[in-house]
């Protein structure tokens, strides 16, 4: 899990970083019942601190931004400034039906695309709102994530290469 | 002048939605109150006029995450009375139910946040474990934590079953219980009686002229609670009361609140007892014939108002939306004033925004020419530090 | 709690602002003209014991702008005082100075529909977003989004 890759310091901060995620949580204009259910994990029933996950306020000091609501306009920018203030390696969990793409909120004039179309999202989750059980679920994928991502040496290994298509007007060439 | 911006992004999740105020302070006093809340405008009653009556309960309901229901029977009910249709008994009996298990657990949460504020963080775990019950009730009733959907426009969506009712009964003593406590510890809890007491006071006189509403307004001894001045659902037949404080203080608002809490509790437990049979909806027409009507509902934080056009189309032409937070902003913006910088976390939580102050605080100081940043966590801080200054004099 | 409000006594008292109507059974609506709302808002405050004002409710009828005033008080009426703007020019005094509330609703107002409250003490936007340009009323029944304006958000281009 911590790799046998890299120096003494590098394998303890990845060790740190999966066993206690530290997450922001950044409301991006939702109606907050996701935000509820996120502070729910807190609370003795579910209580997610045993587990080490720390909610921080500073976007600096977190390895995880949990987004909800569906990106109004006015929060697009701050959205996007507070993600680029996040040390790598950082993950975003978008939760809920806003998340995805508005959700019912999806073509109203105050509300952008969708929260992807601001920043790049690893971990959607479903519901309106998701439950907090379905919320640790997420953050417990989030560090599968990162396992692999260290395994693999970053993130690179997950995007998609753009595909060369040739150009049919130099070939001559028609594919049917 | 002095400009002290405090940005609160993205912090603690005791603070739920994001919302822009600039306080004008003198030193460590309040001066002015300005409000910017575009953070989270999404334009519901623009879609609203271009969704018709089934596809617009589920988009009126997420205006809040907390007050959901609030909004959609406000709006069924008015529908339901431009088109003249009366819902059956039973059907307005489950609203009631819904209605106040929504208080319920909208109070507790307050409870817990404001107590977080002052930095009693074992009375916010407790009362939001208590709120777990009204929430598997809620589940069990409705499918759902939040956003029930419950209702339709002609009824309710689906009945409660004999074993549901039983096991709703059977979790109430329960939360009886707990209201009791908390209802003690009111009177005796040191923490709580230090910081609430004589913050964010306002008069009868000042809570009228300010349009202040809900609880706010109950804890300056106005009488006005929508279920009382304009009955609707079966709040004209189960024997309830209004709340009144004549503290006037954040103390009184928490008074208010847990008498309110008590009153529901009682008001549920009538309604599962005497829950009457018969059907739960009604066959409603598809469109509403011309017609307007403001529908009130007395939501967890105040009167709600929504105003409704038809215009004889399955569309609403117009909806106006009036939450009770936006009427109560006013009162909130002149209580700060002669406040305590430490102490606006207090008197915000007290109204019990539904928008919250998750995001910046801009705080211009008359006095001095300078400009720094601080953060809502030292603003909490200097507010705990106050209380622990009370407590050792 | 004191009696409701009968509707010979709203009537007696509201007939020379123009024409009232009981639309409902504790509700009754005058209608007046703008030059006239100032006074029509201090007799229903000072001669029906309305104590508080619920809301300021808007509406674009396509022709006109209507504004509705709503009050109530221990009677437990609803009085509701509308006036209309033509829509070429809808300006009207800002009544913030007799109403405190009526401040922050104008201000929604003026974000939503355009309509310009004269002598307001801060017109700025509430609603909206800083970017959102300045002559578009999202809530006008003639208004649709533009593909080629920018209304706020970010302005990159993917991520």
């Amino acid at each position: 899990m911590t790799g046998t890759t890299g120096s003494w310091s590098q394998r303890l901060a990845n060790w740190a970083r999966m066993k206690s995620p530290w997450i922001t949580i950044f409301n991006s204009g939702g109606c907050n019942a996701c935000d509820i259910e996120i502070l729910a994990c807190l609370i003795p029933r579910f209580d997610v601190e045993r587990f080490g996950i720390l909610a921080k306020g500073s976007p600096r000091h977190a390895d995880i931004l949990i987004v909800t609501g569906p990106a109004t306009l006015k929060q697009a920018s701050r959205l996007r400034r507070v993600w680029e203030q996040m040390p790598e390696p950082k993950y975003v969990i978008a939760i809920g039906a806003c998340g995805a793409g508005g959700g019912v909120f999806h073509g109203l004039y105050h509300v952008s695309e969708s929260v992807d179309s601001i920043i790049p999202v690893d971990v959607f989750v479903a519901g309106c709102p998701p439950r907090p059980d379905e919320v640790i679920n997420a953050v417990v994928t989030c560090l599968g994530l990162l396992a692999e991502d260290i395994a693999h040496g970053g993130k690179e290994w997950r995007q998609k290469k753009a595909v060369e298509i040739p150009d049919t007007a130099t070939t001559g060439e028609v594919r049917v | 002048m002095a400009e002290v911006v405090i940005p609160i992004g993205p912090q603690h999740p005791a603070l739920k939605e994001p919302v822009n105020f600039r306080v004008i302070a003198d030193g460590e006093k309040i001066i002015r109150l300005e409000l910017n809340l575009s953070y989270t405008h999404r334009g519901i009653e623009k879609g609203a006029e271009s969704r018709d009556f089934i596809r617009v309960l589920p988009l009126l309901e997420r205006v809040c995450g907390i007050c959901s229901h609030s909004h959609a029977t406000a709006f069924a009910k008015g529908i339901e009375e431009i088109m003249q249709v009366k819902i059956p008994p039973r059907a307005q009996y489950i609203r009631t139910i819904i209605a106040e298990l929504e208080r319920m657990h909208s109070h507790l949460l307050w409870l817990g946040v404001a107590a977080h504020e002052i930095g009693f963080n074992t009375l916010f775990m407790w009362t939001w474990r208590d709120r777990e019950a009204v929430q598997d009730t809620l589940e069990e009733m409705s499918g759902n934590r939040v956003h029930y959907n419950m209702n339709e426009v002609g009824g309710v969506r689906c009945d409660l079953s004999p074993s549901q009712v039983q096991t709703a009964l059977a979790r109430l003593p329960l939360l009886e219980e707990r209201i009791h406590k908390y209802v003690a510890m009111l009177e005796e809890e040191e923490t709580m009686l230090l910081r609430f007491r004589g913050i964010g006071n306002m008069t009868r006189h000042e809570a009228l002229a300010y349009g202040a509403v809900g609880p706010t307004a109950r804890a300056s001894g106005v009488a006005c609670d929508a279920r009382h001045e304009d009955p609707y659902l079966v709040y004209a037949e189960v024997p309830w009361e209004v709340v009144t404080d004549t503290n006037g203080d954040v103390y009184g608002r928490t008074c208010v609140r847990i008498g309110e809490l008590r009153e529901s509790a009682k008001i549920v437990r009538y309604c599962l007892e005497h829950l009457p049979e018969g059907d739960i909806r009604v066959p409603a027409p598809k469109a509403a014939p011309t017609g307007e009507i403001l529908s009130r509902y007395e939501a967890p934080r105040g009167e709600l108002v929504h105003f409704i056009r038809t215009n004889g189309t399955d569309k609403a032409e117009r909806l106006d939306i009036r939450t009770p937070t936006l009427a109560n902003w006013t009162s909130v913006a002149m209580c700060l004033t002669g406040q305590n910088l430490a102490d606006i976390p207090v008197i915000v939580a007290a109204i019990d925004p539904c928008l919250s102050c998750t995001s910046r605080i801009t705080v211009l100081d008359n006095n001095d020419n300078t400009s720094g940043m601080i953060t809502f966590d030292e603003l909490r801080k200097r507010s705990r530090a106050r209380w622990q200054e009370q407590e050792r004099s | 709690m004191t009696s409701p409000l009968t509707r010979d006594v709203v009537m007696e008292t509201m007939k020379e602002f123009g024409i009232v109507e009981q639309v409902r059974a504790n509700r009754f609506r005058i209608t007046t003209t703008p030059d006239r709302l100032r006074d029509a808002v201090k007799t229903v405050q000072e001669s029906l014991a309305c104590e508080r004002l619920v809301t300021i409710s808007t509406a674009d009828t396509r022709q006109m702008f209507e504004l509705h005033y709503h009050f109530t008080g221990q009677h437990r009426t609803i009085v509701t005082v509308t006036i209309e703007l033509p829509r070429e020019t809808p300006e009207l005094p800002t009544m913030s100075d007799m109403l405190l509330p009526a401040g922050i609703y104008e201000r929604q107002i003026h974000d939503l529909f355009g309509i310009v409250f004269s002598g307001h003490p801060g017109l700025k936007k509430i609603l909206l977003n800083e970017d959102w340009p300045d002559n578009e009323h999202p809530l006008r029944k003639d208004w649709k989004p533009d593909e080629k304006t920018f209304y706020g958000g970010t302005k990159q281009e993917g991520r």
